[in-house]
């Protein structure tokens, strides 16, 4: 809720606006059936005169109320779309400061559900709020008055009325909810079957099981559609209970009229706008109901903003004066654990890198040579120890200039839809045509790239669905060379080129990036043979030191690593 | 128009076994309507009487009889309505319920006849929305719409004939803002389209470029790309909120608009009435209750008008599901011989002869190919990427037919040949695992379902896997899925080699994973892959020089060529393209 006060504060006008308008409807629609009732009594005490009067009053209310209904669409729709959009603005604003730790936590693909799905529930909770939440009760209250005002004596049957329709809506509106719920679980398990057998359509194939398949769906498509007619069957009962204990009310307080007749004659010509005021109520109950049911999935939503909001980045850049970082590394007695797990994922890491040099990572998965590649660019901070670039500790260097001195190429290969020149520039602002071909030229690029007839201008697609795997790889390191970082990190960044390719690359960044100190992470020990010197990672510890040759002779884990791949690599 | 005309056909294909179900459907409404209109006439009807009465009494007579006779009338009727709805929604429910039922089991049907061209020509995520949205929309329509519509047609053409049977003058006040009424309604709902197609295309926008953002959000925070994020989100945003206003404008007016416009003829009938009654010829009492009446009529007579309206929309997008719905079924299946041949094991062995093929007519990828695998024999497929490999095996086990030449099983052409029984004696194992959701029992047995336990424990401990499985709290009982599972990629491929060895295959073909995993892992995996492989007939496409190695036969393709076959040494003796290969990424010395 406080995220909605927060932004509403700048369209309190249009809001109160919108709030008067509902009143002046719901009070129009309260109105008609007492001037109804006073048209009656005219009728009944023949004064033909006073019709006039209370046909002009009749007409121009309905027309306010028409009016006051178009300008309340109007303003509810500009407030909900410009809140929404507010929101979504703070809430991009807010994951933009996000460090790595806080996007693994909450995942890409869910924030992105968040961004979109959710602050969309909301907008239409404010559009659904300012168009009828006030007229509820307005109407309820209002005409719950105006009906015992109209006939007081039969106060008991609205109390009846009210408590038989409250409790018929407890009644079913929970039961749904939860059915809802069990339905919606098992639309999940059908999506789950039918994506699953396009993903795996070969397999199912080849080996002949699509009867089974299918039998295994029909089965969960059945349960589905029990749910379904469950449900509906509710709804079959419910809305002809609703109408049936409506009738009934009318009628009980016809018949009780009958009664009132003899003492109070006034009370016939009350009849029709009594019966119209307790069919208020009774709507103003249902819909009540159905909006409590429905707005309970945009409270789920307006929760899981509050989450990304109330989310502090886990990292933060001090505000000191950029400087010039050369690219020596050291790591002082670093230990590392991510969030929530028990054993450190880094035990006790020291090391130094000197400017210029290139060294190899190597380890079985899981053994942490990842992880240690990331403390480099501060996506993670260490518990203990410290981690140093340019002889100066990560948490003293503002962002800027530890982006410009350090270059990191994911293991995954990321484009962002616009063109090659466009991907390229974001590891250089201002990259010109001569940086994108030396760079190009490194990353073993310009080979394809020179084969496009727009060459930097060819557009990548959404999902870089136009380019390799290799391709993408290729684009992503001339991305990280493209800016001559100080220190360059490649985590397992070329998994997806042939041996061929990846050795020439590491023969460009030899020549051309002599200064810059190199990390390359990677499973293949093939990758690194050729590094000045080469770490060996196990289990969370740094167990080895040296050049290839040198471990080879001496250190265990690494003749093992060895062993297993030797003669493995082909083609 | 011919799209209308489809979707009436698609649907009624669906509901024209519930004949009897839409009778009684019709029937109920047609009833239900009447008592509904009618009602309103016994309530008129006991306020004359009951003024009657009060006027009476002032003549000292004093008799309720007929003020109690229109009263029980009124409850009859009131009670009978309900009575009716009640049938015709739990029987609509039924209908809707049962039909999409059976369209959602026949397109699942219809994907497992579907030819593997389907699959590969179009994207998953657009197949799936016609099971999620498609059929929600269709699902929705049927359930919400179908019993409404007959309802509200039924009830405006109910009420008319009670209004005009009432009285005249009054039904044409009544009904005299009906064009305007609807012509608004039409302006309205036109107008949502045109905007909330803008409004979709525009946060269509927005969601791609959120989605590519923060899916690619390590980028941007390794790059110090997030001032730039911002700036490309706001104008996508602004143009959102600009689109989003007209959109929810005209769509959020209908009802208001509906609504006041009924408060509006609500309140001419009651002046007009009231105007009647005392100008016109008739008893005051009778006016009276004609006024009562007609204010029933005219709130009646708008709800079918706004409900109609706001259904509209509804049926729109159920028929363009039915129209997707009909592209998928209208899709050809595959071929399969009639009377075709049974396979009984492999006596000499498989050939490619003199292939052609392309995926698309214009663009031929296999050039006249001809290979062969002698019974017992295994064939190492070798080439660079996009020379071709992966479109032999799709051959192979006729996901594809060949353009021109020839895939045979001991001489016999594989289109003559039962499409379930070629398939039995081929296995396949591919470079990506894919895990069914289930027990992990399931996955191993899902060739062969009939296992029994034994033959699920042999062939996963000769996939090496055995042991991992055995070390999890619930063994073969534990559920994994595609994307939520206790296996790493590695152990994804021993869970589908274990898969094929439990079938048993006569052929196998085995599609080398190339991902990295870590060695313990690839020592296991290499095992697996020689179990398997050892005594089969098989195409491998190899990655890995030991695999290679360990052929009978090295095939060496090239651009959709076979430019090379022969045995490692007589390869490397020819000095071509093998051996180029060979002695430059041979890494290690």
């Amino acid at each position: 809720m406080k995220i909605l006060k927060e932004h509403a504060r700048k369209y309190w006008l249009d809001i109160l606006l919108a709030m008067v308008t509902v009143v002046v409807m719901a009070g129009s629609t309260l109105w008609q059936p007492k001037l109804l009732q006073n048209v009656i009594t005219a009728i009944l005490q023949n004064q033909s005169h006073k019709i006039t009067t209370l046909g002009i009053y009749l007409i121009v209310i309905a027309v306010i109320g028409l009016l006051a209904g178009i300008l309340n669409t109007i303003l509810s729709a500009k407030v909900a779309q410009s809140m929404s959009a507010d929101i979504r603005e703070t809430v991009f604003r807010k994951i933009e400061t996000f460090s790595f730790g806080n996007i693994e936590k909450f995942q890409a693909g869910n924030l992105v559900v968040r961004l979109t799905n959710d602050v969309n529930q909301i907008q239409n909770l404010i559009m659904t709020a300012l168009q009828s939440l006030l007229r509820v009760p307005i109407l309820f209250v209002g005409a719950f008055i105006l009906a015992i005002n109209t006939i007081h004596q039969l106060w008991w049957i609205i109390l009846v009325l009210v408590l038989l329709v409250v409790g018929i809506s407890a009644a079913t509106f929970g039961k749904m909810g939860r059915h809802f719920g069990l339905m919606q679980g098992l639309i999940d398990r059908v999506n789950e079957l039918a994506k699953e057998n396009l993903v795996g359509v070969r397999v199912v194939k080849s080996f002949n099981q699509e009867k089974n398949e299918e039998k295994r769906f029909n089965e969960v498509s059945d349960q589905l559609n029990e749910q379904n007619i469950f449900v509906g069957t509710l709804f079959s009962v419910l809305i002809p209970a609703f109408t049936l204990v409506g009738n009934l009310a009318v009628v009980t307080a016809i018949y009780f009229v009958g009664d009132l007749a003899k003492s109070d004659p006034g009370s016939v010509a009350a009849i029709a706008s009594f019966v119209n005021y307790l069919m208020q109520v009774m709507f103003a109950i249902i819909i009540g109901g159905m909006m409590m049911t429905f707005s309970a999935r945009a409270m789920v939503s307006l929760q899981r903003i509050r989450e990304v909001l109330d989310t502090q980045p886990e990292i933060t850049y001090p505000e000191v004066p950029e400087q010039e970082l050369d690219g020596s590394v050291s790591f002082e007695n670093v230990s590392f654990s991510y969030e929530g797990e028990n054993t450190p994922t880094l035990k006790d890491i020291n090391f130094k890198a000197d400017a210029g040099e290139m060294i190899g990572i190597v380890g079985a998965t899981g053994s942490g040579k990842s992880t240690l590649a990331q403390l480099i660019p501060r996506l993670f901070d260490p518990q203990t120890g410290v981690v140093k670039v340019g002889g100066v500790d990560l948490k003293q260097v503002n962002e800027k200039s530890l982006r410009k001195a350090v270059a990191f190429v994911l293991q995954r290969a990321i484009l962002f839809s616009g063109t090659i020149g466009d991907n390229l520039k974001q590891g250089k602002k201002d990259a010109t045509e001569h940086d994108m071909n030396r760079a190009s030229r490194i990353a073993q690029a310009a080979e394809f790239i020179d084969r496009l007839p727009e060459r930097y201008e060819a557009s990548v697609e959404e999902r870089s669905a136009n380019f390799s795997g290799g391709q993408k790889q290729r684009l992503s390191i001339t991305r990280g060379v493209i800016g001559q970082p100080k220190i360059l990190i490649m985590d397992d960044s070329t998994s997806a080129l042939d041996a061929h390719s990846e050795k020439l690359v590491q023969e460009a960044l030899n020549h051309e990036l002599k200064g810059t100190t190199t990390f390359i992470i990677a499973e293949k020990i093939a990758s690194v043979l050729h590094a000045d010197r080469i770490l060996v990672m196990d289990d969370g510890q740094l167990v080895g030191e040296g050049t290839h040759a040198q471990l080879v002779k001496s250190n265990r884990i690494y003749q093992e690593i060895y062993a297993t791949q030797k003669g493995k690599e082909a083609i | 128009m011919r799209e209308i005309g489809k979707a009436i056909k698609f649907f009624y294909h669906y509901m024209k076994r519930y004949k009897i179900g839409f009778t009684v459907t019709i029937l109920a409404i047609i009833a239900s309507t009447y008592f509904q209109v009618k009602a309103p006439v016994y309530m008129g009807r006991a306020i004359t009487e009951l003024a009657n009465y009060v006027v009476g009494l002032s003549r000292g007579v004093s008799d309720k009889g007929s003020f109690m006779q229109a009263i029980w009338m009124l409850l009859l009727f009131y009670v009978l309505t309900v009575v009716g709805m009640f049938i015709s929604n739990i029987v609509v429910t039924y209908i809707s319920g049962n039909s999409t039922n059976r369209m959602r089991r026949g397109l699942f049907g219809k994907l497992q006849r579907m030819t593997i061209k389907f699959f590969d020509s179009h994207q998953d995520g657009d197949i799936l929305s016609r099971f999620t949205s498609d059929l929600d929309n269709i699902s929705n329509a049927l359930n919400q719409a179908l019993g409404e519509i007959l309802m509200n047609i039924a009830m405006m053409i109910g009420i008319i004939i009670m209004m005009f049977h009432e009285n005249v003058a009054l039904a044409w006040v009544t009904v005299a803002s009906t064009p305007i009424a609807v012509l608004i309604a039409i302006v309205l709902i036109s107008k949502t389209r045109k905007y909330v197609d803008l409004q979709q295309d525009e946060v269509g926008k927005l969601n791609g470029y959120i989605n590519e953002q923060i899916s690619g959000q390590k980028v941007v925070i390794t790059n110090g790309l997030q001032g730039e994020a911002i700036k490309g989100f706001l104008p996508h945003n602004e143009k959102v909120r600009k689109a989003t206003f007209k959109g929810q404008v005209y769509s959020g007016m209908l009802f208001p608009v509906m609504n006041g416009l009924s408060l509006v003829n609500t309140a001419i009938v009651i002046f007009f009435g009231g105007w009647l009654a005392l100008n016109g010829d008739m008893a005051r009492t009778t006016a009276l209750g004609l006024v009562v009446v007609f204010v029933q009529y005219s709130q009646q007579f708008y709800q079918p008008i706004s409900q109609i309206s706001s259904l509209y929309s509804m049926f729109q997008v159920a028929i363009t599901g039915a129209r997707r719905l009909n592209e998928t079924f209208d899709e050809p299946d595959e071929i399969n011989p009639k009377a075709g041949k049974q396979l009984s094991g492999l006596k000499q062995g498989v050939a490619l002869k003199h292939v052609h093929f392309g995926y698309q007519q214009d663009n031929e990828i296999l050039h006249d190919v001809s290979m062969n695998v002698e019974k017992g024999r295994m064939v190492a497929l070798v080439g660079p990427t996009g020379s071709g490999k992966t479109t032999i095996m799709n051959l192979l086990n006729r996901f594809y037919d060949v353009d021109k030449g020839a895939v045979t099983f001991d001489g016999v052409d594989v289109r003559d040949i039962d499409l379930k029984s070629l398939r039995e004696h081929v296995g396949i194992v591919l470079q990506d695992s894919v895990i069914f959701s289930g027990t992990i029992r399931d996955n191993i047995s899902f060739g062969k379902p009939e296992a029994t336990d034994e033959e699920i424990y042999a062939a996963a401990k000769q996939a090496n896997i055995h042991d991992f499985i055995m070390g999890l709290e619930k063994g073969y009982k534990t559920q994994v899925s595609d994307e939520n599972s206790v296996f790493s990629t590695g152990q994804k491929q021993l869970i589908s080699i274990a898969r094929t060895i439990l079938t048993n295959p006569t052929l196998l073909i085995l599609d080398e994973a190339t991902s990295n995993v870590d060695t313990v892992t690839e020592a296991k995996i290499q095992k697996a892959m020689d179990n398997v492989i050892q005594g089969r007939t098989s195409f491998v496409i190899a990655h890995r020089l030991k695999t290679i190695l360990s052929a009978d036969k090295i095939v060496v393709l090239k651009d959709g060529k076979v430019i090379e076959q022969g045995s490692h040494e007589q390869l490397l003796e020819e000095k071509g393209f093998y051996s180029e290969l060979y002695h430059s990424q041979f890494v290690f010395e």
